[in-house]
């Protein structure tokens, strides 16, 4: 279960987060949704204590993540990355091998087991047959799947996503999310993704968390959180709800 | 587990090969041997022996350590000698010959290392941008830093003329000066640096990802990029103390060792130790055999290779500056 206390960050003067309290129950799917720049990554980089907050903790399974050891909390939480970097040249098998370095030792290298995660990881994401590709000779979705394998192959009980679903077309869009869900009902993980598109939201996960100016402004379920008013509170925009999907009025 | 097999068996060749050709290097020279007097001449045990050797070393040295720079730095075109990092640790070699602390057996090579951190550090602070490297920043302050480093070494020659000569040796990089005693020094520094880098070689991996991916991967980011960084340095330091600054070599050996057997520093840290000791052994010896009784320095031989090669992976890779 994720605990996040009081949870305060700036960059220099400019304040990100604000008094953030937050509770996300264990198995939870769980989507961030807010405008631009309202802090939606910096809150996951939080969490996956990537940076260390101002003010406020955050608590992972009864302990706070920064007396995590960096291996330990690499076997809790996997980050995925908005943007990818693509200028090395690791094969997509290799990059998802990486996955399996919190369970390793230094100088010891991947056992069959290891090698047998990975394979399993790829074949769910269904990148197995891009295994020996370079990232530059992959697409923006084969990369983003190659990167989820990578997050599974680390085998943690928490997922978190940073936009999976930037940059994808709409059917590639809708394979990650429906990805993601499986992975969830299946295996149980907890997994918190930020989006922007509030109808991926609203279709694939049960819970959502809302944050607007930099504070938290709605934690329920998605379907509590995006009616039309509350989305033009959030986002300044006029919308409704028509057979299950959001009509959004510039 | 194959793959890794497949890497010792190519290490011990590697390991064979060179030693084989430390004997023919050794035997080729202006005074030339039979090999059944070979183990009664001095020169053979005092001169050619411990330069092959030292050669050897350095070599394998100053090529990890581009390896490990390439990684750390996340950027192909680094090298001890591009980075400015050899002309500061020749810095302090000439400062510590100044204050005559030679007669210290870690004298110059504790100045030099001190520079040398300097210079690093200097890099950091200059070039980094929030946890990035901007490409063109980093080349350009080490480029400015090598020309501030020679400005001020000209100045401690201009005003040191007596020592010129043994200053002007460390700028130029030769094995000349070979001797048990150096390789006695240099040894146990480069055992355990390359002890070290082994050690993180799969960290090395994880940094090259990006320090964010590697540190939500489990790899304690700033306390191994320091620690790779201290003992390259360190490793570095000790061979411009011995051998003065040789340029290139720690960018050629790991482009090389990469184009054939991939981007996994676990396989490049080990090849590049073989690769590049044997290199730069071969540099050595043309540079003291192609004009006998004359010698070229070392550097300017391994400049010829480096150099165009440098440019090369300029041109390659402008997209990115």
């Amino acid at each position: 279960m994720i605990d996040i206390r009081h949870l305060g960050y700036s960059y220099g003067h400019k304040k990100i987060l604000e008094d953030i309290n937050l509770k996300v129950p264990s198995g939870s799917l769980c989507a961030i949704m807010g405008p631009n720049g309202c802090g939606k990554t910096t809150l996951l980089r939080c969490i996956a204590n990537l940076l260390k907050p101002e003010r406020g903790e955050v608590w992972v399974d009864g302990k706070n993540v920064q007396d995590y050891p960096t291996r330990l909390l690499a076997q809790k939480i996997a980050f995925v990355q908005q943007h990818p970097q693509t200028d090395f040249e690791f094969s997509a098998f290799e990059t998802v091998l990486m996955g399996r370095n919190p369970y390793q030792r230094h100088l010891q290298n991947e056992s069959q087991e290891d090698w047998d995660i990975v394979e399993r990881c790829m074949k769910q994401t269904n990148t197995w047959h891009l295994r020996m590709a370079l990232p530059s000779q992959m697409s923006g979705g084969e990369l983003q799947r190659v990167m989820i394998a990578r997050a599974l192959a680390q085998e943690t009980p928490l997922l978190l996503l940073d936009e999976p679903t930037s940059n994808l077309d709409i059917a590639h869009q809708f394979d990650i999310m429906r990805l993601l869900r499986k992975i969830n009902e299946d295996e149980g993980k907890t997994i918190l993704i930020v989006v922007h598109d509030l109808n991926l939201a609203l279709h694939y996960c049960p819970h959502s968390v809302l944050l607007h100016e930099h504070k938290l402004f709605f934690d329920g379920t998605t379907e509590d959180a995006l009616t039309p008013e509350r989305i033009k509170r959030v986002f300044g925009v006029e919308a409704e709800v028509a057979n299950g999907y959001l009509l959004v009025n510039g | 587990m194959k793959r890794r097999i497949n890497i010792w068996l190519v290490c011990g060749l590697m390991g064979v090969v060179v030693v084989v050709a430390m004997c023919v290097c050794a035997s080729i020279g202006v005074v030339a041997f039979d090999w059944g007097s070979l183990t009664e001449s001095p020169i053979f045990w005092n001169l050619r022996l411990p330069r092959v050797i030292l050669s050897v070393v350095v070599g394998a040295a100053l090529s990890v350590c581009g390896a490990v720079y390439q990684s750390v730095f996340r950027n192909p075109l680094t090298d001890p000698y591009v980075l400015g990092i050899s002309s500061g640790a020749s810095l302090g070699a000439a400062i510590a010959i100044l204050m005559g602390w030679e007669a210290w057996l870690w004298g110059v090579g504790g100045m030099a290392l001190c520079t040398a951190l300097l210079t690093i550090l200097l890099i950091f602070k200059v070039a980094s941008i929030g946890n990035r490297m901007h490409t063109t920043t980093l080349l350009l302050t080490g480029v400015c830093l090598t020309f501030l480093i020679t400005a001020v070494i000209s100045l401690i020659m201009a005003l040191r003329q007596d020592k010129m000569e043994s200053i002007i040796f460390w700028t130029m990089g030769s094995f000349a000066s070979a001797s048990w005693l150096e390789i006695w020094i240099l040894l146990p520094v480069v055992a355990l640096g390359l002890g070290v880098v082994l050690y993180y070689s799969k960290d090395l991996n994880l940094l090259l990802a990006g320090s964010e991916v590697a540190q939500s991967l489990g790899v304690e980011v700033e306390k191994v990029r320091r620690r790779l960084l201290f003992f390259t340095t360190l490793m570095v330091a000790f061979c411009v103390s011995t051998c003065g600054v040789i340029g290139f070599v720690g960018l050629v050996v790991p482009h090389g060792v990469r184009m054939v057997c991939g981007s996994d520093n676990r396989r490049i840290v080990p090849v590049s130790v073989f690769a590049g000791g044997l290199l730069m052994l071969i540099c050595d010896t043309l540079a003291r055999t192609l004009i006998p009784p004359n010698e070229l320095p070392v550097g300017s031989i391994t400049s010829l290779i480096g150099a165009p090669m440098f440019i090369y992976l300029l041109y390659k890779s402008k997209r990115t500056l």
